[in-house]
């Protein structure tokens, strides 16, 4: 073990965090496996914008900062930090997820059908104030039986972006082969630069703050944006992990994981574009409001939603939330800097030398 | 019997110096350009640290690439070794690469800090790492970093000229603060990060070299040893440093070097030494012990006495 100077700051270090954990409690394993099996969403926000897929991991970096989800993310991606990457996982096509949410506000009825699935949005948000007492126990109703693991669709079910382009209604897919997974630009390797490759924009939105991407997004829904976005899809699902296997090169699927998506159709005058975002976990909020902006992104305005620069650099959770709270370090030698310029131009300010 | 476990490493939770060995491979990289092209703003993908981003990870990854067993490391936060953020960012250093820390800046072989210099000179074979919050000496004209690589690239400074004039003609003087922004080689203008402006004079001609890395905008830069570094300024408009005239360290009896004024309940001020490392030392050899006080940038009456 190197030597290392105990010092004062290094004293108070380990008492703050000392006292944290006095004031917090320390979760056990058996509140981890309940916050991952009763909180999905939440751990999956928290996947989502770590950008890594470990539904135990995640509900563990909850537990362990007592739900702070800026705090819960940045452990996830310092993890992340220490994984080297093995392989690329093949492309996943929409229609073979294991959807089981699709809809569409574009049509009343789409190929393969509304697929309503699990959600609260037509639901009275009533607190369930039985649920505090002790003695309740869920009656039938309140515990409807599924006759599925996956509650819907058995047959595939088709992007409705397929239907608008086999109409003409928005252009073709250019023909070309699907890149190698592992040529594709990735924003975890490389860093970003404007204009971004579209793989590091979806990446980027894919890995984002869903309260940043929401705000301006939002701001673009409102009234500063130039786009008339429609719902194209919505879905929810399980996806494949599928690799290939290292000397056969047989395709093999490695496990299953919670993706979701938003496919916005934006009706412009001269035709229809489509924007899209995807993600780690079931963040509806996060999809639609990242696929508006992705439509956003390319228009030629000043207002900050508009430029991808301004999106993607503002809305990545880790960053953004470290920044912030960097405000907190000591920053005397800087102010003592400004302070000696506005006591320097109280004085009066500097003559010019004569030269 | 030969078996997998005995071939097998043994089991380790993370790298030496916590980086993969393909992210250190790529800083190493991206830090040999910019010592190529001085000042240059090299891009890079910066990992996410067990650290807040914001609070030095950029310089961590930048020493962490560095570091080697027999290295010593000191770490300073405004000037300060004791600061909590600087005592965090020691502890995981030592901790994940073994090394050896120190206060002593003549000491380190690798010196990681936020926003000061130490004040004694660095000698050639020392780095200097300094944490860079804004790495873009464009932001205050031109926020799209886009746009600002673009003027880079022409060396187009103009807006930096003109805001440098107005506030001449709107304050009747520079009002530059910390971060003052410098020509580097004559070629790029460089965030110096927030030093201080009595330490911006320090990067000219410097024996050592310096190091600055922005890990949450992902981009590092440096100046080679014996650079020429200039302020931005005019000629019959100089650049100045902080004045520190009339001020006394009220610990070391120190002046004319960097002073942290600590306001007194009276309404008046009091004066002590930012370098917390320089007082230690000003301290020892007041009690007469033996140590090796290295020659200050500023002349300094304490030390020539």
């Amino acid at each position: 073990m190197a030597y290392v100077a105990a010092r004062g700051g290094e004293q108070a270090i380990l008492q703050a965090e000392t006292l944290y954990q006095q004031l917090n409690g320390s979760p056990d394993a058996a509140f981890i496996r309940a916050l991952e099996q009763l909180m999905p969403y939440l751990v999956d926000r928290v996947m989502g914008e770590g950008s890594l897929y470990a539904p135990q991991l995640a509900a563990l970096a909850l537990a362990q900062t007592g739900g702070d989800l800026y705090e819960a993310v940045l452990l996830l991606r310092a993890y992340r930090s220490t994984q080297p990457r093995l392989a690329y996982a093949e492309p996943v096509a929409q229609e073979h997820i294991h959807t089981v949410r699709r809809i569409s506000a574009a049509f009343k009825d789409i190929p393969g059908g509304q697929v309503l699935g699990p959600t609260l949005d037509y639901s009275h948000r009533i607190l369930r104030t039985e649920l505090l007492d002790e003695q309740h126990q869920a009656s039938e109703d309140e515990t409807p039986q599924t006759d599925a693991e996956y509650p819907a669709t058995n047959g595939r079910l088709p992007p409705v972006a397929d239907w608008l382009r086999s109409n003409r209604l928005v252009a073709p897919l250019a023909e070309q082969d699907a890149p190698a997974p592992g040529e594709l630009p990735d924003v975890t390797r490389d860093p970003i630069a404007f204009p971004a490759p579209r793989a590091h924009r979806l990446q980027s939105l894919s890995r984002a703050d869903t309260g940043g991407v929401l705000a301006l997004g939002y701001s673009s829904m409102r009234g500063y944006g130039l786009a008339h976005p429609t719902v194209n899809e919505v879905r929810l699902g399980y996806a494949d992990v599928v690799l290939r296997h290292p000397l056969s090169g047989v395709p093999f699927s490695a496990g299953r994981m919670r993706v979701s998506h938003a496919e916005i159709v934006n009706s412009a005058a001269d035709g229809l574009e489509l924007g899209f975002a995807a993600t780690i976990g079931w963040n509806e909020v996060k999809t639609i409001a990242a696929a508006m902006l992705d439509v956003e992104m390319n228009k030629p305005t000043p207002h900050p939603a508009h430029a991808e620069e301004f999106v993607l650099y503002h809305t990545e959770p880790v960053e953004a939330s470290g920044f912030c709270i960097h405000y907190k370090l000591p920053h005397y030698v800087t102010f003592a800097s400004a302070l000696d310029n506005v006591r320097r131009v109280a004085a009066g300010g500097d003559e010019p030398e004569q030269g | 019997m030969t078996t997998l476990a005995a071939l097998a490493h043994t089991r380790q939770d993370y790298s030496y110096a916590f980086l993969d060995e393909f992210a250190k491979r790529e800083l190493r990289r991206r830090i040999l350009k910019g010592i190529a092209i001085p000042g240059y703003q090299v891009p890079y993908a910066s990992r996410e640290l067990p650290i807040a981003r914001g609070w030095g990870t950029g310089g961590l990854q930048v020493t962490l690439s560095l570091v080697g067993p027999r290295d010593v490391v000191k770490v300073i936060d405004q000037g300060a070794d004791d600061s909590v953020n600087a005592a965090n960012l020691r502890r995981f250093i030592a901790r994940v690469a073994s090394v050896e820390t120190t206060t002593d800046a003549l000491r380190a072989t690798i010196i990681q800090s936020r926003h000061r210099f130490p004040e004694e000179r660095l000698r050639e074979e020392q780095a200097l790492v300094l944490q860079v919050p804004y790495p873009e000496p464009l932001i205050a004209v031109q926020p799209s970093f886009s746009a600002a690589r673009q003027m880079h690239a022409d060396a187009d400074y103009a807006l930096m000229w003109l805001d440098l004039y107005e506030q001449y003609v709107r304050h009747r003087a520079l009002t530059g603060g910390a971060n003052y922004p410098v020509m580097v080689h004559g070629r790029y203008l460089m965030a110096p990060s927030p030093i201080p402006r009595w330490d911006t004079p320090m990067l000219n001609q410097a024996a050592h070299l310096t190091l600055l890395s922005a890990g949450r905008e992902k981009r590092l830069y440096a100046v080679p040893p014996y650079t020429d570094v200039r302020p931005l300024a005019f000629t019959d408009v100089p650049f100045r440093v902080e004045d520190q005239t009339g001020r006394v360290c009220a610990q070391t009896g120190a002046t004319n070097k960097f002073m942290n004024e600590v306001p007194q309940p009276d309404g008046s001020s009091q004066f002590v030494l930012s370098d917390t490392g320089y007082a230690e030392k000003l301290l020892r050899r007041a009690r007469g012990e033996p140590v090796e006080i290295g020659e200050t940038f500023y002349y300094s009456a304490e030390h020539d006495a």
